[in-house]
């Protein structure tokens, strides 16, 4: 994994971003402003559909509940991810050295597919019989809101370790 | 967007630049000059967001910015190591703006190398 962020960073430095994001006293407080407000929008978003998901609420119908919420966390995603790459861009070395980034990348990838899992597997539910989900739809939102809280919870720490 | 909104939304985006100007993270500092110093620091403060010391260079006393305590515990550094006027080393940068502060990527003690970044 560090090979592979050192080549990204490598790449990141070819193409002027390195020095754009380390040498501007305003682009990497921005940058990281935003990071604060796309986890709010992802976590916030789907946290929300997921505690429904899980049950609470059980008065909001879910399905427009979904269809409001889903693209304000993938919004969310994409500031993360465009956001995510001028922190990197700034300190690539020493994050493709941390035990704490590579830890957030891999819940990452495992949030992301679980969360196209669920996509995929109840693609079909659109209708009234989905107020109430089946035992293995609350499994994968609780599983869901607690990868995306650890995300958030070890991005933040990856400055204390 | 309903007037109040848009107001809202103003302000939000107004308030953005203010964060340059209180941030003292890794862009506020000369990156491409790392300089090597050797000496005491004094006033070692030991706390969170990241401890602090003094050092005499260049004529001055200067601002010395470390890590914070869980990443210099974790890291390998402890206080009583630096807090007794130990001669040290260490590479930092300076800040772009000309205040006399520094802040350090590694502290070297004796043949220890401890990694602040």
């Amino acid at each position: 994994m560090e090979g592979l962020l050192l080549a990204f960073n490598g790449w990141l430095d070819a193409i002027g971003l390195v020095d754009w994001a380390r040498g501007s006293a305003t682009v990497y407080p921005i940058a990281n402003v935003l990071h604060v407000l796309g986890a709010i929008m992802l976590v916030g978003g789907i946290g929300v559909v997921d505690l429904r998901v899980i049950g609470l609420w059980r008065r909001l119908p879910l399905v427009p509940l979904s269809e409001a919420l889903t693209p304000v966390a993938v919004a969310g995603l994409v500031l993360q991810a465009l956001s995510g790459v001028i922190l990197f861009a700034a300190d690539g070395e020493a994050l493709a050295n941390s035990a704490t980034f590579t830890a957030k990348l891999a819940l990452l990838a495992i949030a992301l597919g679980n969360a196209a899992l669920f996509r995929w597997h109840w693609r079909g539910a659109t209708g009234r019989d989905f107020y109430a989900p089946p035992p293995l739809a609350r499994w994968s939102a609780m599983f869901s809101l607690s990868l995306w809280v650890a995300i958030a919870t070890v991005g933040r720490l990856i400055a204390y370790y | 967007m309903s007037p109040f909104a848009k107001v809202a939304l103003a302000g939000a985006l107004a308030a953005l630049p203010v964060a340059a100007l209180a941030h003292h993270g890794w862009s506020s500092y000369v990156e491409d000059e790392p300089i090597t110093l050797r000496g005491p620091l004094k006033d070692v403060v030991w706390g969170n967001p990241h401890g602090t010391a003094k050092m005499n260079w260049r004529g001055g006393e200067w601002d010395v910015i470390l890590a914070p305590v869980s990443r210099m515990t974790a890291r390998g550094l402890s206080l009583e190591e630096i807090n007794n006027r130990q001669r040290i080393r260490l590479t930092g940068y300076v800040r772009r703006d000309g205040t006399p502060e520094m802040r350090v990527e590694r502290i070297m003690i004796g043949d220890k190398t401890v990694e602040l970044r």
